[in-house]
């Protein structure tokens, strides 16, 4: 079932949640809604579940109107960042909720009732907890539940709202793999609400990035890792990189030499760490600058170094794989040659990608 | 002796000579206090009420009067009870599910009864529903009869004790957020589902303890109740009013055995809310922990 979202609004006081949001989400797809807190994602989710109303705009639902349906009539599933399971319930009852508030007519039998619950929790790996308490499970587990819970009433839509925010890292991972082979399987239009790029990048379709109540870009994370439309987006991005504990590099080339600078006055310019380039010699073509490495971590895949531009002292980072890192060799004190493949530069909200040509640098 | 406790080097736990004297002196403090100014009195109503004998504490008890005011005490409780728990319900909801203007004044009304003196509240009572009050000529051609009858009585009671269920329910259904009714009512459950599958099996510890603190006030009260009542024999006194009007009419033995009554239903709450503390957790605020690690 598709979803579309059409120049919805909110305004909590002065604060604008929501300014004029559109967005399509096509049946079967898993869209992320990714943003920084108070970017209005969570806000866009409940008004799409018909838990907050917008002031402004509409939500169709199979391109049918459901702005003003009450949540219990949308029919959809909802997965709650803190679980919120019945905790006077077991696992089997908190499953068959849903399924057993139908009104009587539409209501299964209760034989029929007990299979599907038990096809669920099978489905959610967690056979053997039927009649186990929610406070007895581990977060993971609750969370399994939950969504179980949700899939029950075989909802036209999965709506998940930061699911895997309160779990640990690699629970985390696990779960995300597995919400993105389940949905695989059953094919249900999802929403996921996440803060966490990784995760977005890793599950979705395709991508919504949110700020301040605005829709910065929406597109697959391919395209929206490789072309940022915004400075914003980028920046938001590249905490993927912060993520793993790197850094994104910020050049700044306005009083340097070279190519871009005639093109574009005063923009600001993005470099991820893997796309800076190393070596201990200059190449007779190259523009670089000069850093000198103040750490290196070498644990792991991908080696990271911390560097200090000569001069400026500007603290950069660079990532290079380990059988480049072991031919410079380089150790903290070294100097190095540095220069990007590629900058991505803003200006007023102009975005352009360079793959830098021979002579140009920062 | 801290080789038997090698874990623990805490000065509480293994006080200097100083520091044990001085324990002990606020224990015994604390005691000796207990015991003059509750226990002893407590003890002083049961064996001034059996001073003449069983038989005669059950004739105390028997007597007409006396009998008509237990009556009277129950159907207060039974009708203030109910009356209380549906509104501490209601006002909960509200407080903790809505957001609302004036939400912060009806916080504090709800505190109203609790600072007002008693006294206070009956002649309220008194000056819109008695003769010369504002309804009174109205309430005279119709024949009703509140002030001086049972339903003033049960009015003041009301007013007296309707804090107590909603000021249990309000910081538990507050710690407990309205996640899980949300997730009921996404899930499709009715109003009146969401209420007797999810609410009320997630409050009902507190709001039985809210509860039995309000029964316990309905039948202890005095104040409001003596203003309201007119104190006639045999109609309008309840179980409290019995006992000082036996005790004003030198009457002690019989005062003594109505209030060793009294005294026993507070016992008996009591004990039930322990009870409930011990098996639910109310009080120790261990809420169940939702967010993991």
């Amino acid at each position: 079932m598709s979803i579309q979202i059409e120049h919805i609004s909110k305004q909590y006081g002065s604060f604008t949640a929501l300014a004029d949001v559109s967005l399509t989400i096509g049946g079967g797809e898993l869209v992320a809604l990714l943003g920084p807190s108070g970017s209005g994602k969570t806000t866009l989710l409940r008004i799409i579940a018909g838990l907050e109303s917008p002031d402004e705009g509409s939500i169709l639902l199979h391109g049918e109107e459901s702005t003003r349906h009450s949540a219990s009539r949308r029919g959809i599933g909802f997965v709650f960042q803190h679980y919120a399971l019945f905790r006077h319930m077991t696992i089997f009852e908190n499953v068959a909720f849903g399924l057993s508030v139908q009104s009587r007519l539409l209501r299964p039998s209760r034989l029929n009732i007990r299979e599907r619950v038990r096809e669920l929790l099978h489905l959610v790996q967690l056979d053997s907890f039927a009649e186990m308490y929610p406070e007895q499970l581990s977060g993971g587990q609750r969370q399994r539940v939950a969504l179980a819970r949700a899939l029950a009433v075989k909802p036209k839509v999965l709506l998940l709202d930061e699911p895997f925010s309160a779990l640990d890292a690699k629970v985390r991972k696990e779960l995300r793999d597995w919400l993105r082979r389940i949905h695989d399987d059953l094919h249900v239009t999802t929403v996921l609400v996440t803060h966490d790029q990784e995760e977005a990048l890793e599950v979705a379709d395709r991508v919504a990035i949110l700020n301040l109540g605005k829709l910065e870009q929406t597109g697959t994370p391919e395209s929206i890792y490789n072309n940022p439309a915004s400075p914003f987006v980028y920046n938001f991005l590249g905490n993927v990189n912060l993520f793993h504990g790197r850094l994104l590099a910020e050049l700044s080339f306005e009083e340097r030499a070279g190519s871009t600078e005639r093109l574009i006055d005063s923009a600001i310019g993005f470099v991820r760490p893997h796309e800076l380039e190393l070596s201990r010699n200059l190449p007779a073509d190259r523009r670089a600058v000069v850093a000198s490495v103040i750490r290196v971590h070498a644990a792991g895949p991908q080696i990271r170094l911390e560097l200090s531009i000569a001069g400026s002292g500007r603290s950069v980072a660079a990532e290079m794989g380990r059988k480049q890192f072991e031919q410079l060799a380089l150790v903290p004190g070294d100097n190095v040659f540095v220069w990007p493949q590629y900058i991505h530069l803003f200006d007023d909200d102009r975005a352009m990608s360079l793959l830098l040509d021979q002579g140009a640098g920062i | 002796m801290s080789s038997h406790h090698p874990v623990s080097s805490s000065s509480l736990l293994h006080p200097s000579r100083a520091q044990q004297v001085g324990r002990v002196t606020l224990i015994l403090i604390a005691l000796l206090f207990l015991f003059g100014f509750l226990i002893l009195p407590v003890a002083v109503v049961f064996t001034e009420a059996l001073s003449q004998g069983w038989k005669m504490y059950r004739d105390s008890i028997c007597q007409a009067d006396v009998l008509s005011a237990l009556r009277l005490t129950g159907l207060v409780a039974g009708i203030a009870v109910p009356l209380n728990l549906v509104f501490g319900l209601v006002a909960s909801w509200a407080i903790t599910r809505f957001e609302f203007h004036g939400k912060s004044l009806l916080i504090t009304l709800i505190d109203i009864p609790l600072s007002v003196s008693p006294v206070v509240a009956g002649m309220m009572y008194v000056e819109v529903f008695g003769l010369h009050g504002w309804l009174g000529p109205w309430l005279s051609e119709h024949n009703l009869h509140v002030i001086f009858a049972v339903p003033g009585i049960v009015l003041a009671t009301v007013f007296v004790t309707f804090p107590f269920v909603a000021r249990e329910l309000i910081p538990f259904m507050q710690a407990q957020g309205s996640d899980e009714e949300v997730a009921a009512v996404v899930l499709g459950a009715s109003g009146w589902n969401v209420f007797w599958r999810v609410t009320l099996p997630n409050i009902k510890w507190a709001l039985l303890y809210g509860t039995i603190l309000a029964a316990s006030r309905s039948i202890g009260e005095f104040g409001a109740v003596s203003v309201v009542s007119g104190h006639i024999r045999g109609k309008t006194t309840t179980l409290p009013l019995q006992v000082e009007m036996l005790y004003n009419e030198y009457n002690f033995t019989a005062a003594f055995a109505a209030a060793s009554l009294l005294t026993l239903a507070a016992v008996v709450t009591l004990g039930i809310k322990k009870g409930l503390e011990m098996t639910t957790g109310i009080r120790r605020g261990n809420e169940e922990e939702e967010v993991d690690s």
